[in-house]
């Protein structure tokens, strides 16, 4: 296992160049380039608020932090895992002619996303500080360990994703669907009192997104830390996925390339 | 891995390697749709491919051995064998030194970066520090001769352009155990006298080359050593001259 990691080390200019180069593949040629990852989410964020404080009698400007800390976050959840479901097989040039751990074509998928996620989130916490500036304090500390626990649960996710998806194509297509499923029950957009209200207090209390998205919440909407709650569920699924990968990737690891 | 101290060597025992079938046998809805309402399957039942058949070999630091063998006898199968790509279903494999392979050139080329920048990318490809490719940069430039190009996005170059660039970047750092599949040969008449001086001062730095050609002169001005190939076995192993003559016998080349 160390070793993995030192190769993955040793690798690490040739994988962040890889991440870069999605990066400018995704703004090229484009005159707001960079600025698009923060409108585009604020754009879609504050119209989505409007119609939807009025629907569901929120206060827009609390409501309008909480429904773009959902879509970012889950907009990085979507592109992460079916993007990353794909990972190698987008890789597979390099695969056939370096050999790197794979784990490194799956870090970039997250690392691109996350990079995309923290432009993004660069309007919520101006929001958040404009609508709700006795929130801000040393809490949003903890709004920041959003992204390495993303890094920590995503990674090894993706990669085990990936080396599903090499061989079963379909995974990105199963992958869509199943998230659409999980984003009808969690708290993205609908506040959880509306979740508590109805008596489904497990969707709630058990749904991970919940707990990812509470990392963010706390701080920016209530002012407090996270939970320990919030932190044990993210350090589980974050321990669980290592395992899994590390369990495939043993068999899998050197039969990927077969499948490209 | 880059053990100063460290000998290369590549050896190799009984090894075989098979390509799955699961691999490339399609697994369909549709393909299977189409076996059940077609009478009888007309495509024939796809089998692993056994691409390496009991390969028993040693190769020691200071030899350049060639690969030879019709397409498809296990040439590149071998380089990527002893480049650790391919897992192998049998033997033994081992492998020391620093590896150095040139199979795609031009790979992670963007066209819409320009000439310099995509120095700078190859180079991290290649594993190098951004600062290492920096100071190597005016060295590579110089090589490509590309004139003011150099500062023009990819996509304004022709063909040979392109893989002038792509030989400069590729070849400018060599390693222990270098490995080559048919990279020799890039560009006009000029740019080839330039990309051979080149390809053997990378020969002469490295340890170990093993060359997979069809192009028998090359063959034989650099390597003293070759393998011959035949459906996946190792059919001739020795001098050069001789396992040229093998590997003509074998493909029914007259000794022209």
């Amino acid at each position: 296992m160390r070793e993995y990691f030192a190769g993955i080390w040793a690798a690490r200019y040739f994988w962040m160049h890889l991440a870069m180069a999605d990066l400018r593949a995704r703004w090229r040629r484009s005159f707001f380039g960079v600025l698009w990852s923060m409108l585009q989410p604020l754009g879609t964020a504050l119209l989505l608020a409007i119609v939807l404080a009025r629907l569901l009698k929120q206060d827009i400007r609390s409501y309008a932090p909480y429904v773009i800390s959902g879509m970012i976050v889950w907009d990085f959840v979507m592109a992460v895992s079916t993007g990353g479901a794909l990972s190698f097989v987008q890789a597979d040039a390099y695969i056939k002619h370096f050999r790197h751990p794979l784990a490194i074509y799956s870090l970039r998928t997250v690392i691109a996303n996350l990079t995309v996620l923290g432009l993004a989130s660069v309007p919520m916490f101006v929001w958040a500080a404009i609508a709700q500036p006795g929130n801000l304090g040393v809490t949003w500390l903890g709004a920041l360990s959003i992204y390495p626990v993303l890094l920590l649960i995503f990674w090894p996710l993706i990669t085990l994703l990936a080396y599903a998806g090499s061989r079963f194509r379909d995974l990105p297509n199963v992958m869509q669907l199943a998230l659409q499923a999980l984003w009808f029950v969690s708290p993205v957009y609908f506040g959880t009192k509306m979740f508590r209200d109805a008596k489904l207090d497990a969707l709630v209390d058990y749904n991970p997104i919940f707990h990812l998205l509470q990392l963010v919440r706390a701080p920016l909407l209530e002012g407090k830390w996270p939970s320990a709650a919030n932190f044990e569920f993210c350090a589980g699924m974050a321990i669980l996925f290592t395992i899994l990968a590390w369990l495939v990737g043993r068999k899998a690891e050197r039969r990927v390339i077969f499948y490209l | 891995m880059n053990g100063a101290a460290s000998i290369s060597r590549i050896s190799l025992s009984n090894v075989n390697l098979h390509y799955p079938s699961v691999a490339y046998a399609t697994r369909s809805l549709l393909s299977m749709l189409g076996r059940a309402v077609g009478k009888g399957s007309r495509t024939p039942r796809l089998k692993d491919i056994h691409a390496l058949k009991n390969i028993t070999t040693e190769i020691k630091k200071g030899e350049r051995v060639a690969l030879l063998g019709h397409n498809g006898a296990g040439k590149s199968t071998f380089l990527k064998v002893v480049a650790g790509l391919y897992p192998i279903s049998s033997g033994q494999l081992e492998v020391k030194g620093q590896i150095r392979s040139l199979f795609d050139i031009s790979l992670g080329f963007e066209p819409d970066a320009t000439g310099r920048a995509n120095i700078l990318y190859r180079g991290l490809l290649l594993g190098c520090s951004p600062r290492f490719v920096r100071e190597r940069e005016a060295e590579i430039v110089a090589f490509a001769d590309l004139g003011e190009f150099i500062d023009y996005p990819l996509s304004t170059y022709s063909a040979g352009m392109q893989v002038r660039l792509a030989f400069a970047i590729s070849t400018f750092i060599g390693g222990d155990v270098l490995l080559l599949d048919e990279v020799i040969g890039a560009g006009d008449a000029s740019f080839m006298v330039k990309a051979r001086a080149r390809i053997s001062e990378l020969i002469q730095q490295s340890e170990i080359l093993v060359l997979a050609s069809h192009d028998l002169q090359t063959v034989s001005s650099f390597c003293e050593r070759g393998l011959v190939f035949h459906h996946g076995e190792l059919a001739f192993d020795g001098p050069t001259a001789r396992a040229i003559a093998a590997y003509r016998r074998l493909t029914g080349l007259s000794n022209g």
